[in-house]
């Protein structure tokens, strides 16, 4: 109402102006801003509909609207295919160039449709399946559309079933794709090839340097190291949903769904089935089934009639004999179902050989020792077939499942021929994803005793207590094995004593200033530490006898003696004998005080223990000895979060310590020497905090923190500790290389 | 009327500027910017409209129909013979009987052979693959220098023949046709080389070692990483060729195109190659492998041994062992046109990769290099694995320490069976033991030791191998145990003790003289301790051997209390896969040997276990330290121990034992708290 009012008073004011001159200008106005919003719109969406329209890559088309590219009947035929070609003859790695990434750009031809000179097509158009795998090529990081750049060339001809094309005009379309070159760098993927009654085990198309991703290789037909052996896909991996099928007994032993197999070889396995009963069964096509049933969905044996492929998780194996082709698509039913695939096929290249284990998933047995087959099989353990099934099913999971992952596997085994110093490795290619999880790798897996006279680095963190540091640096200095003594100063406020102030030593001693302070610094890898063996030290740590040191490391009085035995020992045995708790244990952390972690049922967490225990699970690194290379992986491989935490937090950089080493080993620490109470100056180190209750609990909440972190517990308990041979046992003092030991 | 209209008119007008602005603002934007420059849209594979319509590449029907047409048959399959596979050219039925035995053709003094077949075919008459029947043999082998195989009288086409062709360029290469017999040849070339049926070799000099071997000499495992990395040219003798900070490239020292270089002679003599060149290699992160030449896969051996990781080139050879051997865990392979990257591609290698290739140089080296034996045995298990497909070695066996030759795949293809691969698999051992007690001429039934191991929790079973010349006792004069008790009868042998008894359930052996005494908290406290190290002998009494300066040979005494490098057997943990080990992978002299004399049985599993785990044994703590069984104390048994160390490491090419001097002992022990709270307080009593 209000706003009407007000409309209404001040309407009249402006209508006389309106009527004459400005009427004419606001159309004016309007219409520029009209024809401005036309040219715009034209603007665009013309250009572009100008540039893609050459290359008809508008999102919704047809098939059956692509190009027609007629072929002559003179237009030239490629070479047959090159038997002897090999990666460094027949392919131009020069197309590949330096990727950084080490990853090779694919290109895709254009779809076209060919025809003869009779207006004849020459193959299907595209298939299905083909479609689909160039879809996967197309969305996937080795994908190009700069035909320039591109390494690899996969033309849209689909050559998938030899069957499906006529062999002559399907080379020429492939001679004159733009960058033939002698098929060059070319891929064509190919599932079934041969015709009857030869059946050739590779593709008939003439296509001289092109490889060759095919379906059924026989080791004749198959370039190692320049084709690819491939699956022939079975499109019930995508009709049907076949639950993985956990372990445990199942009804049969062995089972042949195969239809057509050749009389020789049934008869061979109904000579099994009648010998062996029950445990295994060999079905058949079904003669008598009704109408709109599909046939290739059920199996019978006399005249009971099974599901396929359910019936193949009934089994533990599964027969995948030969046909008119080596590559049976079966063989990709049977691995869906987890049963374990006996290949029965002499010189079947098996699919992705190159980089899958199929030791680790099938059985392969000749195809003379067919009969003999089942003795084979029963005497593989329970616990081996079932891993075997998981395998199973795991390569089908990873490689079979779908045109995408078979076309995905194909470039990636070429990717790594390129670049064979950043291929895949093993483990990646064929461990399931479980045993990839509960494996653990030990980064230093080498049994190694590194040789005594290396020595080891301490290094000191200090901030700013000078008088125990000096202390400190003076006990560490005294145990023989010191080779170098970095002193990580952590103050930035002050600098560290004079030169001269500092207490004189036998060895090196440096001083590394840092930026900040934080508690990461004492386990940063510093270029200054040249020993494989670290001893990390806090700088009010004065209460281990020279002895207890050197203990940690290796042994003291024998070493001279022995020394001398070595110059004169044969040449082979230059190890030296001696070796003690680090050098004898180079992967873990071995340390002076213990502590343990213990799960609390109360409150379901983790907590910290530091009273008198039979376990330890974790050592102090407030003095304990280490690998150099955990402080590398401690600077830049620490998982999560915890290193800025431990920094924020300025405590517990030695339980993250223990937690990673624990993680990447496997393996627990070695306590060194009996308990002591570590006493200490100023009190405020190790044990004069650990009985403060709230740093008890601020260490458990660190266990809980880290735990999360890592996603489990790795930290290892165990019940021993490492002493020297004779501690404490009735023998003369003197003579023990360590009497020094455990004092107060 | 007319001031509605104008009140419409305003926010049209202004909803028209605004659109012009929205729509042409990108758009001059995207003029403004040179085409060049513009951010690209990738054109992807189009997504077809019809694309669920399209058909199959085969109907259901046809793929498993598939009809087998009659050339599927085996016969004629067979018939075809394109090349040489395990199949078509082997005859496997020939092993079946007998398992795998190898027969060497008897060289005559008319054959005048090198000194490397000589030393081949040594190690294969030493070996517990030979045998003199060529009745019972599997494969027979004869060496590369041998004349006119042709005419040997069990030739038959070459079937089950191993030829042994180590001279590169030698008359062999020269137009023979090796029929159906293997060849294992030194640096194959691809033209020559059958994939899966020959067997690729290193090519080694006159001069190598027959057995043993240096071991891996590797001071620093990881290089200094800031350093930028070194790669040195192997096979260049001169100084200059080295330069720290640089990477070397083959192609700009020689000019040369890589076609000319196949005849190249890379160094003419290698076995002269002194120290300095050695000293080079020990300090290089990186050595680059000239491809091609005779000697290529020698200057591998030589950065496998001095830790230096291999820079191998793709195009040309097969790298020794490539069968079985995984060289991407192991070297650097890049092809020789992408050459001009190797300096970028090395050094952005993580540094955790560059650490498990230099420890994965190592271990190949001295798992299959470190000598003449090695090689051969490789090569002989290469094709067992091949013959025996279905009980051959997983991958990780042969790729892991302590590889193919100490890991038997007669005891087991399972990697949990195996004491080395529970980490990587994923398990653990199990946790009980089984109770083994030698029961020998002059012992009694050890009634109160069966009662105190009995006693532990983790006891599953206890065997008594009975090699009393008395009969054993009846059945119910043993006592009576919660665990299953059986008594073996031995064959009155040392060596029965490591026989792997099929009634061994567990994976834990706990061997026991029946004059050992043990209590249950000794026995509980030593396998917690085995759980922690299951590749190891744990155990109590130990031994020491030393380097007999006088004699110039080695010495064994229990006189170093200090140290230790033996744990007797007459009370230890470990594995039951050594008694495998011990009774099929040592030769019968060896075992013989044993059983003549006394007390050299733990000695030889010491060796055996140091052998394959390159660790020292582990000491637990006993109560009572100085009741041990009598050892020989007149000098005859202590010259016989000697004797026994001097032999077995003559026969393993080195010494393997290694020293240690630590005790694990309980985390309170001997601590000064109450007793109450230790968990091993029986330990401490005396």
């Amino acid at each position: 109402m209000c706003a009407s009012v007000k409309y209404n008073i001040r309407g009249p004011a402006l209508i006389p102006r309106m009527k004459t001159k400005h009427r004419l200008y606001y159309i004016t106005l309007f219409s520029v801003v009209l024809l401005g919003l036309i040219a715009t719109g034209v603007f665009q969406f013309w250009p572009h509909s100008i540039e893609s329209s050459s290359d008809w890559a508008v999102e919704k088309r047809s098939v059956h609207d692509v190009p027609v590219v007629k072929l002559p009947a003179d237009s030239p035929i490629p070479e047959r295919g090159d038997l002897s070609c090999r990666m460094h003859t027949c392919f131009d790695v020069y197309r590949c160039g330096f990727n950084p990434k080490n990853k090779i750009k694919v290109y895709i031809y254009s779809l076209k449709k060919y025809v003869d000179d009779f207006e004849v097509p020459v193959s299907n158009t595209i298939s299905r399946e083909y479609n689909e795998l160039l879809t996967a090529i197309s969305d996937s990081d080795f994908y190009t559309d700069d035909i320039n750049r591109a390494c690899l060339f996969v033309p849209s001809i689909d050559v998938l079933n030899q069957k499906t094309l006529r062999i002559k005009e399907t080379a020429q379309a492939l001679a004159q794709l733009a960058r033939w070159d002698r098929g060059t760098n070319q891929l064509l993927f190919n599932m079934l090839p041969g015709e009857p009654p030869d059946y050739n085990t590779a593709l008939d198309v003439p296509r001289d340097r092109a490889l060759l991703a095919g379906g059924g290789f026989s080791t004749w037909t198959y370039r190692q190291g320049y084709d690819v052996s491939i699956p022939v896909y079975s499109s019930l991996s995508a009709e049907v949903d076949l639950p993985e099928r956990g372990p445990g007994p199942r009804r049969y032993f062995l089972l042949s769904s195969q239809m057509a197999l050749h009389p020789e070889y049934r008869s061979d396995l109904e000579a099994l089935q009648a010998k062996h009963g029950e445990s295994v069964l060999v079905l058949e096509k079904c003669t008598n089934l009704s109408e709109g049933v599909l046939s290739t969905r059920k199996r019978c044996h006399k005249d009971q009639v099974f599901d396929y492929p359910q019936v193949l998780q009934e089994a533990s194996f599964c027969v995948v004999l030969r046909g008119a082709r080596l590559g049976q698509a079966a063989l990709s039913d049977v691995l869906q179902a987890g049963c374990v695939p006996v290949i029965i096929a002499d010189s079947y290249v098996l699919p992705f050989s190159e980089v899958l284990d199929w030791k680790r998933a099938s059985v392969v047995i000749p195809e003379e020792k067919m009969r003999e087959m089942y003795s084979v099989l029963r005497s593989i353990p329970q616990r081996q077939i079932e891993e075997m099934q998981r395998q199973a099913r795991w390569f089908w999971e990873a490689y079979f499942q779908s045109m995408k992952s078979i076309a995905m596997a194909t470039l990636q085994i070429i990717n790594d021929r390129i670049y064979p110093y950043a291929a895949i490795s093993y483990e990646e290619w064929n461990d399931p994803p479980a045993v990839k999880w509960s494996s653990v790798s030990n980064p230093l897996f080498l049994p190694l005793i590194p040789p005594q006279s290396q020595g080891f680095t301490a290094i000191v963190l200090t901030y700013d207590r000078v008088e125990s540091l000096f202390r400190v640096i003076t006990e560490v200095s005294k145990v023989p094995s010191l080779s170098k003594l970095l002193v990580v100063w952590n103050n930035q406020n002050k600098n560290p004593p004079e030169d001269s102030l500092w207490p004189k030593i036998r060895v090196p001693l440096k001083v590394v200033r840092t930026a900040e302070n934080k508690l990461s610094n004492r386990f940063f890898p510093y270029d200054e530490i040249e020993t494989e063996a670290v001893l990390a030290i806090d700088d009010d740590i004065i209460m281990l006898t020279a002895d207890e040191l050197q203990f940690g490391y290796e042994m003291r009085k024998l070493r001279l003696k022995q020394g001398k035995q070595l110059a004169r020992g044969p040449a082979a045995h230059q190890r030296p004998p001696a070796s003690q708790v680090w050098r004898e244990f180079p992967d873990r952390l071995v340390g002076y005080p213990g502590r343990l972690h213990l799960w609390d049922h109360e409150m379901s967490k983790w907590k910290y223990e530091s009273e008198w225990t039979n376990e330890v699970s974790m050592v102090l690194t407030g003095v304990a000895f280490y690998h150099k290379y955990f402080n590398y992986l401690y600077t830049y491989k620490m998982p999560g979060d915890i290193k800025n935490w431990v920094d924020a937090h300025m405590n517990c950089e030695d339980i993250a310590m223990n937690f990673l080493v624990a993680n990447v080993t496997g393996k627990a620490v070695i306590k060194v020497t009996p308990r002591k109470k570590f006493k200490c100056p100023e009190c405020t180190a190790i044990d004069g905090l650990s009985l403060d209750q709230t740093h008890m609990v601020e260490r458990s909440e660190c266990i809980n923190k880290f735990a999360s972190v890592f996603g489990t517990m790795p930290l290892k308990v165990v019940e021993h500790r490492a002493d020297p041979v004779l501690y404490k046992d009735d023998f003369p003092e003197k003579l023990k290389s360590f009497p020094n030991i455990g004092s107060l | 009327m007319q001031s509605r209209r104008r009140k419409y008119l305003w926010p049209i007008l202004s909803a028209f500027w605004l659109l012009l602005v929205l729509l042409g603002a990108p758009r001059l934007q995207q003029l403004a910017i040179p085409p060049g420059l513009r951010p690209k849209t990738l054109t992807s594979w189009p997504r077809w409209l019809d694309q669920e319509l399209l058909p199959s590449f085969v109907g259901p029907e046809e793929l498993s129909k598939d009809p087998c047409p009659p050339s599927c048959s085996t016969h004629e399959w067979r018939s075809q013979k394109l090349g040489c596979l395990m199949e078509t050219c082997f005859d496997t039925s020939r092993c079946q009987s007998q398992g795998f035995k190898v027969f060497v053709y008897p060289i005559g003094p008319t054959q005048p052979i090198s000194e490397v077949h000589h030393k081949v075919l040594a190690s294969i008459e030493g070996s517990r693959y030979h045998t003199v029947n060529p009745e019972e043999a599997c494969l027979f082998v004869l060496p590369g220098d041998a004349l006119g195989p042709q005419l040997l009288p069990l030739w038959n086409g070459g079937q089950n023949h191993l030829i042994f062709h180590l001279h590169p360029g030698s008359w062999l290469d020269l137009g023979f046709d090796p029929g159906q017999a293997m060849m294992a040849r030194a640096n194959p070339t691809p033209e020559t080389f059958r994939l899966g049926f020959d067997v690729s070799l290193p090519f080694f000099p006159q001069s190598y070692p027959q057995r043993g071997g240096s071991q891996s000499q590797l001071v620093h495992l990881i290089p200094t990483w800031r350093r930028p990395v070194g790669l040195r040219h192997v096979g260049s003798g001169s100084s200059n060729q080295w330069d720290q900070n640089a990477i070397l490239i083959p192609s700009d020292r020689h000019g040369e195109t890589s076609k000319g270089r196949r005849d190249r002679p890379c160094k003419q003599d290698h076995t002269t190659e002194q120290s300095e060149d050695q000293k080079r290699l020990y300090n290089s992160t990186f050595c680059f492998i000239p491809p091609n030449c005779r000697l290529g896969s020698f200057h591998l051996l030589q950065a496998l041994k001095a830790g230096c990781i291999p820079v191998l080139l793709s195009r040309g050879w097969e790298p020794p062992f490539s069968e079985v051997i995984d060289w991407g865990t192991s070297a650097i392979v890049i092809d020789e046109r992408h050459l001009h990257q190797l300096k970028s591609a090395l050094q952005g290698l993580p540094p955790a990769r560059v650490l498990a290739l230099r420890q994965q140089t190592q271990f190949l080296w001295d798992a299959y290099f470190s000598s003449v034996e090695k090689i051969v045995y490789t090569t002989l298990e290469i094709v067992r694995d091949r013959i025996f497909r279905a009980a051959s070695r997983p991958w990780l066996l042969w790729n892991a320490p302590p590889g193919g030759l100490l890991a038997l795949p007669t005891f087991s293809t399972h990697l949990a069976d195996f004491p080395f691969y529970y980490q990587r698999h994923g398990s653990r051992p199990s946790g009980r033991f089984s109770a083994l007690i030698w029961v020998g001429s002059l012992d009694q039934p050890p009634m109160k030791l069966i009662q105190e191991v009995a006693g532990s929790q983790h006891c599953a079973q206890i065997l008594v191998l009975w090699s009393n010349e008395s009969p054993p006792p009846a059945q119910g004069k043993w006592p009576q145990t919660t665990v299953p008790l059986i008594v073996i009868e031995g064959k009155k042998k040392k060596s029965d003790r490591f026989f792997p008894y099929s009634t061994i359930s567990t994976d834990a052996i706990l061997s026991l003289d029946a004059r050992s005494s043990l209590s249950t908290s000794e026995v509980d406290f030593a396998f917690v301790v085995w759980l922690s190290f299951p590749e190891r002998i744990v155990g109590f009494q130990t031994r020491s051997h030393f380097w007999d300066e006088t004699n110039g040979s080695w010495d064994y005494t229990d006189q170093r209390p200090n140290e230790f490098s033996v744990v007797l057997t007459a009370a230890a943990f470990y594995h039951r896969y050594y008694h495998n080990l011990f009774t099929h992978s040592l030769p019968a002299p060896l075992r013989d040997l044993v059983d003549e004399l006394s007390a050299c049985e733990d000695i030889l599993m010491n060796f055996l276990v140091a052998e394959v785990t390159k660790l020292p044994p582990i000491k637990v703590p006993q109560r009572k330290q100085l009741q041990e069984v009598p050892s020989p104390q007149h000098p005859r048994a202590e010259q016989q121990l000697k004797n026994c160390v001097n032999r077995f490491a003559s026969w393993f090419g080195r010494m393997p034992l290694v020293h240690s001097q630590l005790r694990l002992d309980p985390v309170l022990f001997k601590d000064q708290v109450s007793v109450l709270r230790k968990k091993y307080r029986h330990l401490e009593r005396l």
